[in-house]
């Protein structure tokens, strides 16, 4: 059928707005329309700019005005950010008040008054804009059927920021609930452009499902910043261009410089101000910075009052900023989608291209941008993996069941595994996580008279709550976004935001830090608030925050292997560059892109063996630890190794003569279960197991445990556990979540599967221009933390014995 | 098993890395806030932590006592955490603890966690003076020296960069302190003000206790 021909979308009661507008369909919204109206789930690519918003209410305003004076809750919209809930419900009120058409409409999230929560549950808007976390809180309330009995349409947003991750889990599980109270639901996705766009049908969709796509035809403008000086071997803080940065943002007139850390955000920012003199409006902008702080900046951006704002992920999604000129992005791309999603912050207009210049901080870091641009041409995403659902999402949601109302387990597993993530969940599984709900699961059965939810004499498949007060406990641990410890700083009375508790554990009264832009000095901590003063201190520590280190794309490493290997096209880069590689060659050599380069050679009074993956860096620092077992074995006596995203090095005292024989995937099944062991990995993922899955209490009302209490008693949990039940469903849910997450269990194996084959050994001299930016990462021994302990105990008594020594023959 | 030497009001006691203290003299093991049953009192408010810090707890003081045979085995308090913890003492965990103490003459000094629970058999004490010390749960008023538990204290570490928390062993001139025997149990910083307040701030010796080794700082 040729939609075109006749656009149903004339007829439609936006469509007198749209002509006002001087706005035209855009073909995606034609087809949307129709096959919605069809009965078909749809997944609607499209760029930003191209109406995406309007694509998911057509369907549901025209049902909403056939239906006159609907009563009730009809659509709803989930979007990933509360601010993005609040710019739709912006976005939404223009038509349908300039229409004056009889549709209610409402936001909740968890900044909703509570008195307008509960207004909303008695008289519910026909459309409500949520998040996933207030979906999962509405499911579980005791009259969640009747409020969703005749929903009619669910709307995700951004639905490729769903599709990997436990939220994404939380989401689907609560959408087949949704399903079950309204068998009618249809479901429409929103997203940018994805590469494996049947994966996010496969994960949405059911009836009918259905892919509604649409190109942009304009490439972004992307280059490298061209610098007088030198590219340094290595580091991350671009220090080198900042000058040449700052003319960039002179040029422009409003520019956001998306920076990989937070750390490199503040000192970015830092560096800015030092050299600000035609005294610029630079503002800072990350997730650690207090909500008003952040706010403020966010206004002052989409009201141009800024010239320029430093930024980390915080500024990825979100709101539109019309005025953005230029995008500057520091540092490694890590992959193409991230790096579109960035430079798509500029320029919302559908038809002029995004600008923007990348500034590699490091040598590796020029290649990997090159290759970024090239993949961007190409139009060459990365693919977004879909993940097996966590096992501990599903506690948390057999826990909401249960709190709103007796259910039968049988019904509930059914549901639960209609779910496209839970498609593989074993029923065996499902009732360990009952049990866990129940009383902990464990198979010590001591708690008989302390369960949280029992089953019915009359029928031991229906269970129940034992206690309604239980509720208020499962709402107080909703959601699978779990924080590290973190502590608020105060200046004065005025709060600047919060920062991690290991930072401020290494810090003395009267040291300084920066954070917020501003240089503080550490006074004291006082029930969880960190109280600062502004200083004058030059030497100052910036925080580090142990989270959101993104591994390279696999997609953009190819790229990379693929561009490193064409020589013709060195001549182009600057001379650094093309030096560094031609001396490499001579010296060494260059891989091909399905080469695995090993280089080793002697160093001070080591053995150093160097291997090009690249791989990441969550999969080089697990292959690191592995080798360095493999070592062991070998009876080289290796001392430590560091990984990057490109590269390992090891260093060992004798010389690795076995390489090829220890490097393959023999190493990862002999090894593995070690490395998780030693490293605290699984550790830390059983703390957010154990609070996703509310087997410990995120906070107290009233009482709010400080985030060492939390992670002190997950700990212990871990400790007792893996001694006595090694097969407790947490501790497999903590092993799966290493292996899907943390160390890129399923790269390395690809890598490691045909490794073998496709090793160039090269025995050197001396160290390669190729391994020069790894060798200077080399600070500091990769010791287990338990090592680390016993190491700083005994290192400080010798000291201080040492010191006692020279005092007594003194 | 290592052993770190620490000399206390005129006596030597023996710290082992399994936080107990020996008083080799006079045979006398020594061992504080044990906290059994904690798991099954949090249960009581549906928060599951794994049932097997009784048992835990139990196996490591057996292991302690076959290996030392004291004659004398003093508990400065809290060796349950509340009404609760007999629940979870299983028979054989009472034929166990009647059969040690055929050797091993317990003698129970009253916590604030188990200052109104019986254990059928078991004397118990609010306090326990030997010689020039006593043994107590919380310090109290006195010119003796005290042995005493209540406080588990933790020692913040910072060196070459990095934090780390320990358990500790902790005295000033007067008065020692105890780590917690438990396994489920947490830590004080020792510079906390509840801590402060008992031992100062000023001539401390602490040990932290390590994998296999008790350190002196």
């Amino acid at each position: 059928m040729n939609i075109n021909k006749s656009n149903p979308l004339l007829l439609h009661p936006l469509n007198k707005w749209m002509k006002k507008k001087k706005w035209s369909w855009f073909p995606h919204q034609i087809e949307t329309f129709h096959h919605v109206r069809t009965g078909s789930d749809v997944v609607v690519f499209a760029p930003t700019g191209a109406g995406k918003t309007l694509t998911g209410f057509i369907n549901p305003i025209d049902d909403l005005i056939k239906l006159k004076k609907f009563k009730g809750l009809h659509t709803l919209y989930i979007s990933p950010l509360k601010s993005l809930a609040n710019d739709i419900v912006r976005n939404l009120e223009k038509p349908i008040k300039e229409l004056d058409l009889n549709i209610s409409f409402q936001v909740r999230t968890g900044d909703t008054t509570p008195y307008k929560k509960q207004k909303q549950k008695q008289k519910p808007p026909n459309i409500l804009i949520t998040t996933p976390e207030s979906l999962a809180l509405l499911n579980s309330y005791e009259n969640a059927k009747e409020f969703f009995h005749n929903l009619k349409y669910i709307i995700i947003d951004e639905i490729h920021t769903f599709l990997d991750n436990k939220r994404a889990d939380l989401l689907s599980l609560n959408i087949e609930r949704l399903q079950t109270f309204s068998p009618n639901l249809q479901r429409i996705g929103l997203s940018a452009t994805l590469k494996n766009k049947q994966d996010a049908k496969k994960w949405l969709c059911r009836k009918k499902p259905k892919i509604i796509s649409y190109e942009n035809s304009v490439l972004p403008k992307i280059k490298i910043l061209e610098s007088k000086k030198r590219i340094p071997w290595s580091g991350h803080m671009a220090t080198y261009s900042i000058n040449e940065i700052y003319k960039e943002i002179m040029k422009s007139k409003l520019t956001i410089i998306f920076v990989n850390t937070r750390a490199q955000a503040e000192y970015m920012f830092k560096n800015l101000w030092l050299i600000n003199k035609k005294k610029l409006k630079i503002a800072v902008h990350h997730g650690s910075l207090e909500k008003n702080l952040r706010l403020k900046v966010e206004n002052n951006l989409s009201e141009g009052l800024v010239d320029c704002v430093v930024a980390t992920s915080s500024l990825e999604l979100g709101l539109d900023y019309g005025d953005v000129e230029k995008i500057v992005q520091v540092g490694a791309p890590k992959g193409i989608n991230r790096l579109l999603q960035r430079v798509g912050r500029s320029n919302h207009n559908l038809n002029t291209p995004s600008k923007a210049i990348l500034v590699p901080t490091n040598r590796f870091e020029f290649i990997e941008a090159k290759a970024a641009i090239e993949e961007i041409k190409k139009n060459n995403l990365d693919k977004i993996d879909l993940k097996e659902g966590s096992f501990d999402v599903v506690a948390q949601h057999i826990f909401a069941t249960a709190c709103a109302g007796q259910f039968d387990i049988n019904d509930l597993y059914k549901e639960i595994i209609k779910a496209y993530p839970y498609k593989k969940l074993k029923l065996n599984d499902f009732k360990q996580l009952i049990n866990l709900i129940q009383d902990g699961g464990y198979v010590l059965k001591n708690y008989d008279q302390f369960k949280r939810i029992f089953q019915l004499r009359e029928n031991k498949n229906i269970y129940k709550l034992v206690n309604r007060r239980e509720t208020r406990k499962y709402r107080m641990n909703v959601g699978t976004i779990i924080e590290n410890p973190m502590l608020k700083i105060k200046l004065g009375t005025k709060t600047l935001g919060n920062i991690e508790e290991v930072f401020i554990q290494n810090l003395s009264q009267g040291d300084s830090f920066i954070f917020a832009g501003q240089v503080l000095e550490f006074q004291s901590m006082k029930n969880n608030l960190v109280q600062v003063k502004r200083s004058k201190s030059l030497i100052s520590k910036i925080p580090s925050y142990s989270g959101g280190r993104m591994p390279l794309s696999t997609n953009l490493a190819n790229s990379v292997r693929a561009l490193l290997a064409k020589s013709n096209m060195w001549d182009l880069y600057p001379e650094q560059i093309t030096e560094w590689l031609k001396r490499q060659k001579n010296i060494s050599k260059i891989p091909k892109k399905d080469e695995y380069l090993v280089e080793q050679f002697p160093r001070k009074k080591n053995f150093y063996t160097v291997i090009y993956t690249f791989a990441g860096w969550h999969a080089n620092q697990t292959l690191g630890f592995l080798l360095l077992r493999g070592f062991k074995e070998f009876n080289y006596k290796p001392l430590g190794f560091v990984a990057n995203d490109y590269a390992i090095v090891l260093w060992s005292l004798k010389e690795v003569k076995e390489i090829k024989t220890i490097l393959n995937l023999g190493l990862l099944d002999k090894h593995l279960d070690n490395y998780l062991e030693e490293t605290s990995i699984v550790k830390r993922l059983f703390r957010d197991n154990a609070i996703i899955s509310c087997l410990i209490e995120r906070r107290l009302p009233g009482m709010e445990k400080t985030g060492k209490q939390v992670l002190f008693s997950s700990d212990l949990i871990y400790t007792v556990l893996k001694k006595n039940e090694p097969d407790h469903i947490l501790l497999k849910s903590s092993y799966e979540d290493a292996k899907k997450n943390m160390i890129d269990y399923d790269r390395l194996r690809e890598i490691l599967k045909k490794i073998d084959k496709k090793i160039i050994l090269k025995k050197l001299t001396s160290i390669s221009p190729l391994a020069v930016p790894i060798i200077l990462e080399i600070n500091s021994e990769n010791l287990s933390k338990k090592e680390t302990d016993e190491y700083i105990l005994e290192d400080l008594e010798n000291e201080i014995l040492k010191e006692a020594n020279v005092l007594s023959i003194n | 098993m290592y052993y770190q030497l620490i000399n206390f009001g005129n006596e030597e006691f023996h710290a082992y890395p399994d936080k107990s203290l020996y008083w080799k003299r006079l045979n006398t093991l020594i061992v504080s806030d044990l906290h059994i049953g904690k798991s099954i009192s949090y249960a009581k408010n549906k928060q599951f932590l794994p049932p097997y810090d009784t048992k835990e707890i139990l196996n490591k003081i057996f292991v302690s006592l076959d290996k030392i045979k004291p004659s004398n085995l003093i508990i400065v308090g809290d060796l349950l955490h509340d009404v609760f913890s007999t629940l979870s003492l299983k028979d054989q965990d009472h034929k166990n603890l009647i059969q040690y103490r055929k050797n091993t003459d317990f003698i129970w000094i009253k916590g604030n966690h188990d200052k109104n629970i019986q254990i059928e058999g078991f004397k118990n004490f609010t306090n326990y003076k030997i010689d020039k010390l006593l043994f107590t749960h919380i310090p109290i008023e006195t010119s003796l020296f005290q042995i005493c538990g209540h406080y588990h204290p933790k020692v913040k570490i910072s060196h070459r960069g990095k934090t780390i928390f320990k358990t500790c062993f902790i005295h000033n001139e007067k008065i020692f302190i105890l780590p917690s025997f438990g396994i489920l149990t947490g830590g004080l910083d020792i510079h906390s003000k509840q801590i402060s307040d008992v031992l100062g701030k000023n001539n401390l010796s602490i040990y932290p206790v390590g994998q296999d080794k008790v350190y002196k700082l």
